[in-house]
């Protein structure tokens, strides 16, 4: 009896924190927007008027930062030591494939102190927007105001249960569980923001049954649209040699592409802090780190009439 | 009253030498790590310097990832992309691709051989904003060697080169500039004074 409850209890909260999403649709990766509508608009902008809602942002820096990354999406950086690399990877997507729409939501939000983004409305508490850009010893983020505001507004804003015990900002918790993602609340956070159907296989706790991950991620990238990869980053960096290691993800990244060098070595490329980085991993190493694969299909928006 | 308290509790005696013990270890962390740097201060200041000429010809970092210090992830950056690999200190790839990346295999390897025999995790360039102005450190992680206890994690002595003297308050903490009202916080750890250009910290964080 005690056996069957905890079974019957065990899948239930695996389910509960799963993101198990299906969606049938699939197709080529569309832009809303281009880059240069993004840049025409912005330097038609000229200048703003400083925010009070924003009180550490200067509205010459803030712009600069917008174009910069609307000019370089690859160069968005989370900051070292952050939990923000999911708010990061999802920023991937407006960056790439609707750059105007994403630039008008950040000034509109720098304006008025809240925007409707997608089916959200952001509006961030006061903690948050006196502690944006004032994050230091975070690397490129410390100068770059925009992100700094972007960032903390999505952790501020979506709550999982990782969030439970710290819902409220304090200074320092950019690092801490305040800004946690799970894989339930980053696919929940592409469908309200962004729109995008997605398909997405995975869970916080153990590993999803997707057959060969080489294969599967594979035919992903074949898909078109955007690939991310939830995965345990520290498991990367550290030799097991075959002891047990308990593992849990800790890291998303857009995956961008994947081949296999031999039987034993998969290169694969991917963008992450800032960066696209090519690493190469064993077959092995490849399955023990992946607990989530998120297939957005980058091509169904149909909700782009937000902006206050 | 508490020593009559001891007295009548003999594991309480106990707990109370382990509890001043470890008082007495962590009160002596400041003097272990400055002694440590100047026992060390040759081999270390070879490795910084070694690190800093080799990382004028490409933006690298080394790091260990295994207990014995036989595997390296060596990181490597161009302008379009940041390459990951992983080599034991012995294999011949290693070399190839050192050299083909532009990085002076003899000397590369000679700097890993020195991390190796001080037990040094990692060794890295980080970049910083002060006052808005970008700035560089070298960051520089040493496996700590102490008693451990279960399911703790590692930690490392943790040294910070900068180019330029910094500043430090009277308790000998790293701080953000002349006015002394923020501590420079690097990866969330506060730092200490070892010299006008060299700061310690003992962390989690090794890189």
């Amino acid at each position: 009896m005690f056996r069957r409850n905890f079974f019957v209890r065990y899948f239930s909260l695996l389910f509960i924190l799963s993101g198990f999403f299906l969606s049938s649709n699939a197709g080529d990766t569309v832009s809303i927007s281009t880059r240069q509508e993004a840049i025409n608009y912005i330097h038609n902008i000229k200048t703003i008027a400083p925010s009070s809602f924003w009180p550490h942002l200067k509205p010459e820096k803030f712009l600069r930062n917008v174009l910069e990354d609307i000019n370089n999406p690859n160069a968005l950086y989370q900051g070292n030591n952050t939990n923000f690399c999911g708010y990061a990877a999802l920023t991937y997507m407006p960056l790439h494939y609707d750059p105007l729409g994403h630039a008008k939501k950040l000034i509109a939000l720098y304006q008025y102190g809240e925007v409707l983004y997608g089916k959200a409305h952001l509006k961030p508490s006061a903690a948050v927007r006196n502690a944006a850009g004032n994050l230091v010893y975070k690397g490129a983020l410390d100068v770059r105001g925009a992100e700094q505001m972007w960032l903390l507004t999505l952790a501020d804003h979506f709550k999982s249960y990782l969030n439970f015990f710290n819902r409220k900002y304090k200074a320092g918790d950019e690092n801490s569980f305040w800004a946690g993602v799970s894989y339930g609340k980053f696919n929940r956070m592409i469908r309200t923001l962004l729109g995008y159907e997605l398909h997405a296989r995975g869970s916080d706790l153990r590993h999803p049954r997707l057959g060969d991950i080489y294969t599967y991620l594979q035919e992903q990238l074949t898909l078109g649209g955007t690939t991310i990869v939830f995965q345990n980053n520290a498991y990367l960096r550290k030799k097991a040699k075959g002891k047990f290691k308990p593992g849990y993800p800790t890291h998303f990244i857009v995956l961008q592409s994947i081949r296999k060098i031999n039987d034993s070595l998969i290169t694969m490329t991917y963008w992450d802090y800032g960066f696209e980085t090519l690493r190469q991993v064993s077959p092995a190493v490849l399955k023990k780190i992946i607990f989530g694969v998120t297939h957005v299909h980058t091509n169904l928006p149909g909700n782009e009439k937000v902006i206050l | 009253m508490s020593h009559m308290f001891i007295q009548t509790f003999p594991e309480m005696k106990k707990l109370f030498y382990s509890l001043a013990l470890l008082s007495l270890m962590s009160s002596c962390a400041t003097t272990n790590m400055t002694n440590y740097y100047n026992q060390n201060q040759a081999q270390l200041d070879v490795i910084h310097k070694s690190f800093k000429e080799l990382y004028k010809s490409r933006e690298f970092s080394i790091e260990f990832n295994d207990k014995n210090f036989e595997h390296i992830f060596l990181e490597m950056f161009t302008d379009t992309l940041r390459y990951i690999y992983e080599f034991g200190i012995n294999e011949p790839r290693l070399k190839d691709t050192l050299a083909k990346f532009n990085l002076a295999p003899a000397k590369t390897i000679d700097l890993i051989t020195r991390m190796k025999a001080i037990e040094c995790k990692g060794v890295s360039n980080m970049t910083y904003y002060g006052d808005g102005k970008e700035s560089n450190l070298v960051f520089m992680a040493i496996k700590k060697k102490d008693i451990r206890w279960p399911f703790t994690p590692q930690k490392y002595y943790v040294l910070t080169y900068y180019d330029q003297p910094q500043y430090y308050d009277k308790d000998g903490r790293l701080v953000d500039n002349r006015s002394m009202k923020r501590l420079k916080k690097l990866n969330g750890d506060i730092f200490k004074r070892v010299n006008s250009r060299v700061a310690y910290t003992i962390s989690e964080h090794a890189r």
